[in-house]
């Protein structure tokens, strides 16, 4: 149930643009909770790459007294990755294309955050 | 360490080091002659020790104990047995030395030190019979390079474990998390 409720919400956020191709939702422990993904990709890894990211941002964000973390951004070549803390519990995990324009996604990523962490 | 297993860490170990049972049984025959004369190597390994500096921070204040472990051990090399249970005692010995800092080469130089230093009681435990003196200097390799092996074990898992902490806590990460990145790489 709750599985459903959290695809329906990447879902969603996959279809506000296109610049989007693939979602996450992943515990803070790296164990993936509802995905939308390609195909090939394996799961696994992204939840625990994920998660390992956003504990490593977590850190270095306060180490470096950037206060708590917001989000990750890592960008590629072929694209971005962009991962946001969900609550304490959860982290979305959002795949953009190279070209994707950030600062709507930024937006429809925290409103999903939002909607995650009253879910998890 | 409970996840160690001992009787294929033994088997590893003695094939690594070639201590047959023959040569089992001729350091148990040793014993008795050789025995008397170990605490003169324990007092003269402990007198080189203290002599390098970088060794001598480990052993102040605490030589007599010290002393007293290592006889006990060095005799257990022409007592027996050399099985699992012996192999887990050396492999309790490297992680102390893991908790104490000890630095790796410590225990391959030390072990050195104290083969350098058996070679005159085996001498005079074989009655000047070179046959059966170079008899009991294989068998005495093979014994302390099985310690050292088993030792070196424990102290490279007692390392891995040691930095592994330090990751975690300078990372952040959990390490339920770091499981299960490990085994999202594992498959």
């Amino acid at each position: 149930m709750r599985a459903d409720m959290l695809t329906s919400i990447l879902s969603e956020l996959n279809g506000t643009s296109a610049d989007i191709e693939a979602s996450a939702i992943i515990s803070t422990d790296g164990l993936m909770m509802a995905a939308l993904l390609p195909a090939g990709m394996d799961e696994d890894r992204v939840g625990a790459m994920s998660a390992a990211m956003l504990s490593l941002g977590d850190r270095t964000s306060n180490e470096l007294a950037r206060g708590s973390l917001e989000q990750v951004l890592i960008k590629g070549d072929k694209g971005y990755v962009l991962m946001t803390g969900a609550g304490g519990d959860a982290v979305l995990t959002v795949l953009a294309k190279p070209n994707a324009k950030l600062g709507l996604i930024f937006l429809d990523v925290k409103r999903a955050a939002e909607a995650v962490t009253k879910l998890v | 360490m409970s996840n160690i297993d001992f009787v294929e860490l033994t088997r590893y170990a003695k094939s690594f080091t070639g201590l047959t049972p023959d040569k089992e049984a001729l350091l148990q025959q040793l014993g008795p002659a050789v025995v008397p004369g170990l605490s003169e190597v324990t007092d003269k390994f402990y007198a080189t020790l203290q002599q390098i500096p970088k060794a001598a921070v480990f052993l102040e204040g605490r030589v007599e104990h010290l002393k007293r472990t290592h006889a006990k051990w060095l005799e257990s090399l022409f007592t027996g047995p050399y099985d699992d249970q012996y192999a887990q005692k050396m492999y309790e010995v490297g992680n102390v030395h893991v908790k104490v800092n000890l630095p790796v080469e410590f225990m391959s130089g030390g072990m050195t030190l104290i083969q350098s230093e058996l070679l005159p009681v085996l001498a005079g435990a074989c009655d000047n019979d070179a046959g059966r003196l170079a008899a009991a200097a294989s068998a005495v390799t093979s014994i302390v390079g099985f310690s050292l092996l088993v030792m070196q074990e424990s102290y490279q898992t007692g390392k891995l474990a040691e930095e592994l902490e330090k990751f975690l806590a300078i990372s952040g990460m959990s390490r339920t998390l770091f499981n299960n990145l490990a085994a999202a790489y594992g498959k």
